[in-house]
């Protein structure tokens, strides 16, 4: 007996102090850690979600965003299924660095994983980077975009519940066509993540239902998942 | 299974669940239905678990589930299965304590039936469970999770597991390498990379299971350790300083296993693993890791690191890091001159450990490649600037050390090499010219790192050849480099400091030794050569520095061989310098001075180091002379831009050293004067063409014919010689074995008689080629030839007879002509000409 249906490895990149540490503390723990150090190397957090009725293990592992740590950080990027790129939307330098990061996501990491950009600190009034200017540089580089502020939990939840929602998706669709991976199916699995942005956006705006039942959730972790599950088998 | 769910786990009830769990740990009792329906291995389980979550593991009920788990191992499976699912759920509930109790069970399990052939699916539960502990925050349960997960990897397994995969563990255990929690930063630092070291030693040996080389776990493993080492590193720095101004006092703690420790030592024994395919798996992120963290200035770390690398690595590999670090240099072509300097720095310090592997062609390539670097670190510097010419050095460093560890005869091989990539001195170019400087340096390196034992082995012609080309360089550091060259590769007493200065005055630290044969043979070939290329130099430039230079090797070349065979040779050379002052317009008045004192300085020298008297007395009456009527004669040579040319009065014929004086001065001391009475002193700009000089045919049309033929002949002599054959020298004495080998020799040898009845025969021999005419020579050897002779006039005159009946012309004439007028070509080579 397992405890969950799929196993999702998640990786954050981007530059250093945009708030990575923080937007897994806040989704994992729940809790906003005011004087966050810098990360050294690689932190690794995980946590269990409930989508579609489904329990979802989600490694995440959050990376340093110092250069000197770039060739460990590098090493995590290969083996993951989702790869969230942060920058601040009150710092115009980590906006600008995004190019560089993809190019170095391009090098490293699967070819077929999926992208999402988030730009982070949206509770700041020193806005640089309006919502616009990302949503078109996500759009531009087939990313998904999302605003957060891990502050004021605003986001946060629903981003990593739209991760796994994906996820499960593309895990079914890969399952549905069981064929080897040729360069075709590639493509066939490429252009499934286009489509996926545009139904993920969709639900995104259409309902908050998942994220609600995730901030229902978020408390005591999974450990009412757990027992939940027990329950409902007796 | 729901029903005992429902029983064992209600949801949310607390005071009901805490009097349920006491009532379960009575196995007799339990709540009525379940007991009886749970299986035994289940109730074994559930009753190692003791009530109060503090008082830890129930022994004597985990002795009787050990117990039932060897009877009956097919059930090994689902006992950690159970326990895995049962430490899931106190994980989740956050009962840390009942987690680590079943961890600790597992343990007690796993070493109990390690032996067992059902192991594997409990392995699986094993490192579930382990994975679980580890995913969790608490880092407590993540550094018991890992010292379970050591102890198991301790374990031989004797079934392969084909599906295991480690690479959670890989990621988790580097990602642990960089904990930063306040309290246990370093027991979790440690823990990740003990937790590394169980992977490494589980994985490295066998093949069936994940390959801990490739890049995705190297990536992790390599720098993981790196970043820990580097901390100790810095601690070390700061203990240093700190001892040295005496605030910490040394505090040797060997129990005390710090995280820069162990990673080292998980270092040394993952490079020591490696096979030859790998290595570069572990040097990548290695590099890596030091570039991204700029640790190669200052290069501590980057030459700490390396050594480990080198030490631990099987030996056969150790170039294989050379040059992955050559070709890391090649990538860095870009960056700051400093990195390179230290990057090669780096190289020159782990060079040396690689050197007494690579032989043959392995270390050729490292030395052109360090050749070419030091090439394009030339050509693409339009000017020289502090930083870029430090890197240079440090190449050169680097390739002396390499040098250094090599043997002798690869030395020279090393030193033709670099010879053979020395750009034509044709080439004029500014940038040609500093190449030519960097590499004849490298040269030096090499040659300083090379201790002479022979001349003929030292000086093999090809490399001597080129050699002595650039010592006629036009450029004065190039030259002076060479003569540099020659010191290192001539001295074999480190007498090069003491000759340092032109002197009449003996030099009281002077050591020596006579030379032995082969040095002698090697004079009679090459000395003149050398000694050609000596005068030419002299002449090239008045600059003290330059003169002093090719004093300093004339000087050391006097000392290591000269002996009475030897020696008319070098008087030659010596009135050469002083003819070359005397006759040629273009030196300016300073330049011959300084000539006339050198020559008179080599003059006393080689006297007092052949020790003939006669010859010192002569040339103290000269030097006494001088000091009386010309002291700018005399050493010290004279600055030309200081000195004005109007006091110089060189018209001073009798203050000269004289040629026949010298002859008479080596007849009275009992020695042959005849080489020095024929010979011509040494000139300028004589082609000199080895391989024509020492070859006893053709020499007879050379110019040196004489030079040449007597020197050859004197070798002839020379290989009958015996001590008593050459007055006034002290030959190296050979230290006597008295072995039975040596006693047998005595035996066969010739006796004494017989030898000597031989030397005169061949003494004679010698006699009569080199005084009696050629024709006589020629009428002596002629006879053999008569019959072939007679016949071919034989022939011409039937020849001729039959051209007569053709042609009744002027026949008589042409007939006189074959028979009398010899022509050209059929004159008799005496017998020995013959090749």
């Amino acid at each position: 007996m397992e405890d969950y249906k799929f196993l999702f490895k998640i990786v954050l990149v981007g530059n250093a102090g945009v708030g990575k540490t923080c937007l897994v503390r806040r989704f994992t723990q729940g809790l906003f850690p005011p004087g966050q150090g810098a990360t050294i190397g690689v932190d690794f957090m995980i946590k269990t979600v409930e989508v579609e009725g489904e329990k979802i293990k989600l490694q995440i592992w959050d990376t340093a965003g110092q250069e000197r740590f770039r060739s460990i950080t590098q090493s995590y990027y290969r083996s993951a299924h989702a790869l969230i790129l942060v920058y601040d939307i009150s710092c115009q330098p980590t906006f600008d660095c995004l190019p560089d990061w993809l190019r170095e996501i391009q090098e490293y990491a699967n070819i077929k994983v999926l992208k999402i950009l988030v730009g982070n600190k949206t509770d700041r009034h020193d806005r640089e980077i309006p919502t616009e200017v990302g949503h078109y540089f996500a759009k531009q580089h087939e990313m998904y975009f999302l605003e957060t502020s891990a502050k004021e939990a605003e986001n946060v939840e629903r981003l990593f519940y739209e991760i796994a929602a994906e996820l499960i998706d593309q895990a079914r669709s890969k399952d549905g066509s069981s064929a080897a991976t040729t360069a075709a199916q590639r493509q066939t699995d490429s252009g499934s993540i286009g489509l996926g942005f545009s139904s993920l956006s969709a639900k995104a705006a259409q309902s908050n239902c998942c994220s609600g039942l995730g901030l229902g959730n978020n408390d005591n972790a999974s450990g009412t998942v757990g027992s939940n599950n027990t329950s409902q088998g007796g | 299974m729901a029903l005992i769910r429902c029983c064992f786990e209600p949801p949310e009830l607390p005071e009901f669940f805490d009097g349920f769990v006491q009532k379960c740990t009575d196995p007799s009792c339990c709540c009525g239905c379940c007991s009886a329906l749970r299986p035994r291995y289940k109730r074994l389980v559930d009753n190692i678990f003791p009530v109060n979550a503090e008082d830890g593991l129930v022994k004597s009920n985990m002795e009787k589930l050990t117990f039932y788990s060897l009877s009956s191992p097919d059930k090994l499976d689902r006992i950690g299965e159970y326990l895995y699912q049962k430490a899931t759920k106190d994980i989740n509930r956050k009962r840390y304590k009942l987690a680590e109790i079943a961890m600790e069970a597992m343990d007690l399990l796993l070493q109990a039936c390690h032996a067992q052939t059902t192991l594997n699916l409990f392995v699986e539960s094993f490192l579930r469970m382990v994975q679980k502990l580890l995913e969790d925050s608490n880092p407590n349960l993540k550094i018991m999770a890992t010292n379970s997960f050591v102890k198991f990897a301790n374990i031989n397994e004797d079934t392969p597991s084909y599906h295991r995969r480690y690479d959670f563990f890989i990621s988790k255990f580097s990602s642990m390498c960089h904990s930063d929690n306040h309290d246990l930063r370093d027991s979790l630092r440690l823990a990740g990379i003990k937790g590394l070291q169980g992977v490494i030693r589980k994985t490295v040996s066998d093949d069936l299971v994940e390959n801990i080389w490739d890049a995705q776990h190297m990536e992790k493993i390599v720098p993981s350790l790196l970043f820990n080492m580097q901390f100790c590193v810095n601690v070390m720095f700061v203990k240093k300083n700190l001892m040295a101004t005496g605030d910490l006092t040394p505090v040797e703690d060997a129990t005390h296993i710090t995280p820069p420790v162990l990673a080292e030592e998980v270092l040394r024994e993952l490079v020591g693993r490696a096979s030859f395919g790998h290595i570069r798996s572990v040097l990548k992120p290695l590099l890596m890791h030091l570039d991204r963290h700029e640790l190669w200035v200052p290069n501590t770390f980057a030459i700490h690191t390396f050594r480990i690398v080198m030490i631990s690595i099987q030996p056969q590999y150790s170039y294989t890091v050379v040059e992955t670090l050559m070709q890391h240099l090649d990538n860095n072509f870009k960056s700051s001159p400093k990195t390179r300097t230290s990057l090669a720095v780096v190289l020159s310090k782990i060079i040396a450990i690689a050197a007494g592997e690579s032989v043959g062609p392995s270390a050729l390539d490292i030395i052109n490649n360090l050749l070419t670097h030091l090439r394009t670190s030339v050509s693409t510097t339009t000017e020289i600037t502090a930083e870029e010419s430090q890197y240079q050095e440090a190449l050169i460093n680097a390739l002396g050390e390499f040098a250094n560890h090599h043997p002798d005869y690869q030395k020279i091989e090393i030193m033709l090499f670099i010879m053979n990539t020395v750009p034509d001195l044709s080439k004029k170019s500014k940038s040609d010219q500093m190449l030519q400087n960097i590499l004849l340096k490298s040269l030096l390196k090499v040659g300083t790192q090379y201790s002479t034992v022979s001349f003929e082995k030292a000086f093999p012609a090809s490399f001597l050849q080129p050699l002595l080309r650039m010592a006629r360089a036009p450029h004065d550091p190039t030259r002076m480099i060479v003569m540099q060259i020659f010191q290192a590769l001539l001295d074999r007493h480190q007498n090069e400091q003491v000759l340092s200065t032109v002197s009449v005055k003996p030099y009281t630290a002077l050591s020596q030794e006579p030379p032995s044969r082969s040095d002698i043979i090697f004079t009679h070939k090459y000395g003149a050569n050398i000694m050609q290329a000596l005068i030419d130099s002299m002449a090239l430039s008045d600059r003290v520095d330059a003169l002093s230079s090719s004093y300093n090797t004339a000087a050391l070349l006097i000392v290591e061989m000269s002996c009475s065979e030897t020696v008319q040779e070098f008087l030659l050379f010596i009135l050469g310098i002083q003819q070359v002052a005397h006759t040629v317009e273009s030196l300016g008045a300073v330049h011959k001075c300084n000539l006339h004192s050198i020559a008179i300085a080599l003059l006393v020298l080689i006297s007092r180091v052949t020790g003939i008297n006669n010859l010192l007395e002569y040339a103290q009456k000269i030097v006494d002379a001088r000091r009386e009527e010309a002291p700018y004669y005399l050493a010290p040579l004279l600055e030309p831009k200081k000195t004005s040319a109007k006091n110089l009065n060189l018209s001073l014929p009798h203050l000269a050293i004289d040629k026949l004086a010298l002859g008479e001065c080596l007849q009275n001391a009992g020695m042959d004067a005849q080489r020095l009475n024929s010979g011509a002193p040494y000139a300028l700009h004589q082609t000199d063409n080895p391989a024509h000089r020492h070859s006893w045919v053709e020499s007879v049309s050379a110019h040196m014919t004489q030079r040449n033929s007597s020197a050859d002949l004197t070798v002839y002599t020379g290989d009958v010689d015996s001590v008593n054959s050459s007055p006034g020298v002290c030959k190296r004495v050979l230290s006597q074995e008295y072995t039975f080998d040596a006693m047998k020799r005595a035996l066969a040898e010739p006796t004494e008689a017989a030898k000597r009845e031989q030397r005169e025969k061949q003494l004679q021999i010698v006699r009569t080629f080199r005084e009696s005419e050629f024709d006589e020579l020629v009428r002596r050897t002629e006879p053999k030839h008569d019959l072939i002779q007679n016949r071919l006039n034989e022939l011409f005159n039937s020849l001729a007879m039959e051209r007569q009946i053709t042609q009744s012309g002027d026949n008589k004439t042409l007939q006189l002509q074959a028979t009398n007028d010899k022509p050209i070509y059929e004159t008799n080579f005496p017998e020995l000409f013959y090749y």
